[in-house]
């Protein structure tokens, strides 16, 4: 949308700081949640460094807050999947076959 | 968050250097830290390895495939018990992201007590080399032949 613009008023330094690329988050939802949700916020990490650094500023912060969006969305689909597991454990009293 | 330090002691002038203090603490590293901290010292004491711990990861349990994570919770059961071939043999990516996580918490934990502005983005490439490796990973840990890097 606002492609072309030259993004906020550089300052003395030159170009915008760059926005953070969740890169941290995305590989531990990743390794640690068990769901393909971390592979998409690792895509969109990946896609801040890249876009940050061919100067689409506004496209690389759009990036930036997808990661984000989708690192917090493993992590909320983990916790729901430990609660429903949490309340199968209860209601069985612990009987339960776990197919691992 | 990180990049307002350093319009703090203006902000804050009248108040006097209290906020600034107690803005500045905890360190945000530091509970990162206690964070992981705990995560490591409560999967080494309940074992991964034991069924019944942990829920199963509910991608394998819907599609019968191994995530790239699955084994994760059983290789940092096995560092922590300085397992190092076994926790490789569980899951050799999460083995391999800990030093670069380590790394970066460093560089984070230097940043900030340096209190320069956000750290500068690596090369574009290398993260898409850790996504295409990552991939690769999945594939080959669902095949016949990628037997050894299965959990």
């Amino acid at each position: 949308m606002s492609y072309g613009y030259p993004a906020p008023p550089p300052g003395p330094y030159g170009p915008p700081p760059p926005p953070p690329n969740h890169m941290v988050m995305a590989i531990l939802t990743t390794v640690a949640c068990c769901l393909p949700f971390g592979i998409v916020s690792l895509v969109y990490a990946n896609k801040v460094n890249t876009l940050w650094q061919t100067g689409r500023y506004a496209e690389a912060a759009e990036a930036s807050n997808n990661a984000k969006t989708w690192w917090i969305v493993s992590i909320v689909a983990t916790a729901a999947v430990a609660i429903v597991w949490l309340g199968v454990l209860i209601s069985f009293g612990g009987r339960v076959a776990n197919p691992y | 968050m990180p990049m307002s330090i350093p319009a703090e002691p203006v902000l804050d002038a009248s108040p006097g250097p209290h906020r600034f203090a107690r803005r500045s603490w905890p360190p945000q590293p530091l509970a990162v830290l206690a964070l992981a901290g705990s995560v490591a010292t409560y999967v080494s004491l309940v074992s991964p390895l034991a069924p019944g711990h942990y829920p199963t990861c509910p991608f394998l349990m819907v599609t019968g495939w191994y995530c790239p994570g699955c084994g994760s919770l059983r290789a940092l059961h096995e560092l922590v018990h300085r397992e190092i071939w076994s926790a490789i043999g569980y899951n050799l990516f999460a083995v391999v992201m800990v030093p670069l996580l380590a790394y970066w918490w460093l560089r984070w934990v230097r940043r900030r007590s340096l209190a320069t502005g956000p750290a500068p983005l690596a090369a574009a490439w290398l993260g898409w080399l850790l996504l295409a490796s990552l991939v690769v990973f999945w594939i080959v840990r669902n095949l016949p032949i990628g037997a050894a890097l299965a959990p």
